[in-house]
């Protein structure tokens, strides 16, 4: 028999508040957080686009309509995002296809090689177009170009290598998840292999290839960076808005090209989701059957094609590091043909950002804004995840409903709405905050969604028996909990960390000069024409997500031997 | 004895579906009970309500006459032991162990001393360094019982403890939970669908159907004297036959078959005439054997002709199955006499129905 005299010894649990109560109480900070900004903002813009001091009005709509040459954009934007998504679209299917359905060597360097522009503001692809197409660039210089590559083809020659990534991203889980077998019994069935391709393996991955589109089409028309780098005369709406309220200080008509721009891309974030959904639902669990070795002619197709891409992609990157170190891209005066000397005369001047006007120290605050954004975005998910998916207190789907949101804002429209929203607010108006209460909302809905995934993996149980073993929510929280989502959670920092770091659309009309980024002093860079100088600024960037992401992933790589 | 557990008018409804209705239920101090039943049946929801993890939508509970509906989880002082184990993967054994001690903040010598207490008690001492995933499903669950008994819990709650395990741990563990129970002299309230593990642990089981309790009894009364037919059909194996009764036979107009029943029998259904379902289980029914007579005190109306269809070899019985007068019925006979018998498929074989071995629920279908 058990010694019950022990048992006068254990003093009953002691809590402070019940778990619902601090449930509620942290559902409503994030619910009033959401509220502040990210719904009362957008509510600005509305107000804004439809009012005058007079009252309601829907002048702004007819001014925007009534000038041929701001109506343009809304075409401008359509034509470059659907020519983009087309051509993006194929090129991530074909790379996909050679990854996940052929023998090919080189899969691994081709996906880490697609997840370097992940890792860039979205601006060095039009950066390094000027640096080879551009009036001085270097293969114009070479082949003696006349060619214009601002306007439509630059953009779009941008925007396909920014989305190419995140499409090939979701064609490689489309393609490896579907059951091969398929293909397998139509080949049985006398089925030749383009009769395969076409009647089996496209129409499998449809609802994939529907997803990615729509994905790549909401990147590029919201897409503000390339644009404005490469766009010229030719405006997109992204551009338009930017023009109207930096350069004409038109707050309402920018309200009301951001409200333009927010149906469309609504709509392609809501068709996303749609196929996303239905994507998952055609995936089968199914093992998948070893994968035979492709023909040598199919073989040699898909390497070449995968090459081509991840090959402009590693030469976007050379480029910009290698435009930032010469001494003068294109040469000094005459010597603009002798390529070879000009690419290999060095120098370090164009990382002296004093002698542009502009500070090496936004990178500093890029830098600590970030880590900022990154730790607090990391726990906000975490919680949030946490509290919605394992306590579920009422009011949780409506919760869930707004973190999703942020997805389908464009960041520029956002960011506008912050200005018309907080332009009276002192500790808000041009400060850090404004930039980390911003970029944690909008990037907080993937954060969400990979910490709900993580959550899901966890027991239900688990959670309970800390409760019913006496552990208040908090203590549940961080002693089991947390311990179970670290690998979730440093992904999630890092993930905040990457995208606070490469952000320019959502922070472009938030940064001051007391409070500078380095991914808008890109921008600022180009605009005063030192194209060297914003390569050296694209290069830190660069280099210091790299060199973290590469910190993290090795430290993942430890401990993930140590937890599993 | 005293009550522990009394459940009064306990209704439990999410968002427009019924889990639980209007619940009536005493568990007395140091007492072991089952709530058994099908998937969806209500069981773990009520378990979950007396843990405290769900409100009932009406009703009271009371632990030791006080109303605990509002009192949380944390501050109950019940043991759970769920399913899934619920051990927490990143601490060691002993750490899971001592973890309900050191929310209560006892100091640490003493949560050691309690931890090899409670791995001696299920044999586990050698064990306490390692991790949860290092360790077999039977240790595992072994694990989670004394982890949810370090904190000398009143009530241990028990969710289908042993329902993730191999069918022979799973008999060595039930024997152990009960073991323990025994000796702490605990109350222990057991959630299961297996009627076999209710059956032969519990002092009184709790047949639920559909949010309804069907009967709480000792675990023979239910397989003996089962009240309704679905606990008839839930615990063991019955054969039913519908049909109209009249003083003592029921009568089938559509298969024309008819049965005659004593009052014994009918006492369940307790009405003389009517719509009523019969249950008879299958090892009640005989086997007759040919050309020999039949004895004097066998009731001739009982006496059916069946078609054997399929023959069962399942260790120490055989199971038919049979067609007769249009359903088919399940006979179960002794190895020894299917050896002398050595009846095959398609043999037409008569049945003796004993008159005293049908149970009568009133009405007809479930």
């Amino acid at each position: 028999m058990m010694n019950r005299q022990e048992e006068l010894t254990i003093k009953p649990v002691r809590t402070v508040l019940p778990d619902q109560v601090v449930a509620y109480i942290i559902i409503s900070v994030i619910f009033v957080y959401f509220l502040f900004f990210l719904l009362y903002p957008l509510v600005q813009i509305l107000k804004t686009s439809i009012t005058t001091e007079s009252g309601f009005t829907l002048s702004n709509y007819v001014e925007y309509f009534g000038k041929a040459r701001i109506r343009r954009s809304l075409w401008n934007s359509f034509y470059v995002a659907s020519i983009t998504t087309i051509i993006t679209t194929i090129m991530a299917f074909l790379v996909a296809y050679a990854i996940t359905r052929t023998t090919i060597r080189g899969k691994s360097f081709h996906k880490s090689v697609s997840s370097l522009p992940l890792m860039a503001p979205s601006v060095v692809q039009a950066l390094a177009l000027i640096s080879l197409f551009g009036r001085n660039g270097l293969i114009t210089n070479w082949f003696s170009g006349k060619w214009d590559i601002y306007g439509a083809p630059g953009i779009i020659i941008s925007e396909i290598f920014y989305c190419f990534p995140y499409a090939l991203l979701i064609l490689i889980t489309t393609l490896s998840a579907v059951d091969t077998r398929m293909n397998e019994a139509a080949e049985s069935l006398g089925a030749g292999p383009l009769t395969v391709f076409s009647r089996i393996t496209i129409p499998s991955a449809r609802y994939g290839i529907f997803s990615a589109a729509a994905l790549a089409f909401n990147l590029t028309i919201t897409d503000f960076g390339n644009p404005i780098v490469i766009g010229g005369n030719y405006n997109v709406l992204a551009t338009e808005i930017y023009t109207q309220v930096e350069g004409m200080q038109r707050f309402d008509l920018g309200a009301t090209i951001s409200v333009i721009l927010l149906v469309p891309a609504v709509l392609a974030f809501v068709l996303n989701n749609y196929f996303t959904k239905r994507n998952y639902s055609l995936i089968s669990g199914a093992a998948r059957p070893f994968l035979r070795p492709s023909s040598i002619s199919k073989k040699a197709l898909f390497s070449t094609i995968s090459f081509i891409i991840s090959g402009a992609i590693v030469i976007i990157f050379l480029t910009i590091l290698w435009t930032s170190i010469v001494d003068v891209w294109g040469g000094r005066s005459g010597e603009s043909k002798q390529i070879l000397k000009w690419l290999t005369s060095f120098s370090t001047r164009h990382y002296n950002f004093a002698h542009r006007g502009r500070s090496i120290s936004v990178v500093w605050t890029s830098f600590w804004i970030s880590i900022i954004v990154a730790l607090f975005g990391g726990w906000l998910t975490l919680i949030t995840g946490y509290i919605v998916e394992k306590r579920k207190p009422h009011g949780n789907q409506l919760l869930y409903l707004i973190t999703v949101l942020p997805a389908a804002i464009p960041g520029l429209v956002l960011g506008l709405g912050y200005i018309l929203a907080f332009v009276k607010v002192n500790w808000l108006y041009y400060k850090a905050s404004i930039i980390i209460l911003n970029i944690i909302v909008a990037n907080f809905t993937l954060g969400m969604l990979s910490t709900m995934t993580n959550m899901k993996n966890i027991d239900k149980s688990v959670d309970e028996a800390a409760t019913s073993l006496g552990a208040d929510l908090p203590k549940s929280f961080f002693q089991v909990i947390f311990p179970l989502s670290r690998i979730s959670f440093w992904n999630n920092v890092l993930f905040f960390f990457e995208r606070s770091m490469v952000t320019i659309s959502a922070v472009i009309f938030l940064v001051s000069p007391k409070t500078q980024l380095a991914s808008i002093t890109i921008i600022h860079l180009i605009d005063d024409g030192y194209v060297e100088s914003a390569c050296a600024m694209s290069t830190i960037v660069v280099g210091i997500v790299v060199i973290v992401h590469v910190i993290f992933l090795s430290i993942f790589k430890k401990k993930g031997i140590k937890i599993m | 004895m005293g009550k522990d557990i009394v459940l009064e008018n306990i209704t439990k409804k999410f968002d427009k579906i019924v889990a639980v209705r209007d619940m009536n239920l005493q568990v007395n101090e140091g007492e072991f009970v089952c709530f058994l039943g099908p998937s969806g049946c209500g069981k773990t929801t009520t378990l979950r309500m007396i843990a405290g993890f769900e409100t009932p939508t009406k009703g009271i509970i009371r632990y030791k006459g006080e109303v605990i509906n509002d009192v949380i989880p944390q501050k109950r002082n019940f043991g759970i032991v769920f399913q899934s184990y619920a051990l927490f993967p990143h601490m060691t054994v002993r750490e899971n162990v001592g973890f309900g001690l050191k929310m209560r903040k006892v100091p640490k010598s003493k949560i050691d001393s309690r931890v090899d207490e409670l791995l001696e008690l299920v044999g586990l001492s050698d064990q306490k360094k390692k991790y949860p995933p290092e360790l077999s499903g039977g240790q595992q669950q072994r694990v989670a019982l004394i982890r949810s008994l370090a904190t000398y819990p009143e009530i241990l709650l028990l969710d289908e403890p042993l329902s993730a395990l191999d069918a022979k741990i799973r008999v060595n563990l039930r024997a152990e939970i009960k073991r323990v129970q025994t000796e702490l002299g605990i109350t222990m309230i057991y959630v299961t669908h297996d009627q076999e593990e209710a059956l032969s642990i519990s002092d009184r089981v709790i047949v639920m159907n559909r949010g309804f309790i069907e009967q709480v009894d000792k675990p023979i009364e239910i397989y003996k004297n089962p009240k309704s037919r679905f606990v008839a059909d839930f615990v063991g194996t019955s054969n039913f036959f519908e049909g109209e009764l009249k003083k003592h036979t029921v009568v089938n107009d559509k298969t024309g078959i008819s049965f005659n029943v004593t009052s014994d029998a009918l006492k369940a259904a307790g009405a003389a005439s009517g719509a009523v379902t019969l249950s008879i289980r299958p090892e009640k029914i005989v086997l007759l054997s040919d050309g020999k007579n039949v004895p004097a005190d066998f009731d001739r109306a009982n006496i059916k002709k069946g078609t054997i269809e399929v023959v069962t070899f399942l260790g120490v019985i055989v199971r038919s199955l049979v067609q007769l007068a249009g359903q088919r019925i399940i006979v179960d006979i002794t190895e020894t006499e299917f050896e002398e018998r050595r009846i095959s498929m398609r043999d037409t074989v008569s049945f003796y129905f004993p008159p005293g071995d049908f149970l009568a629920f009133r009405g007809e279908g479930a």
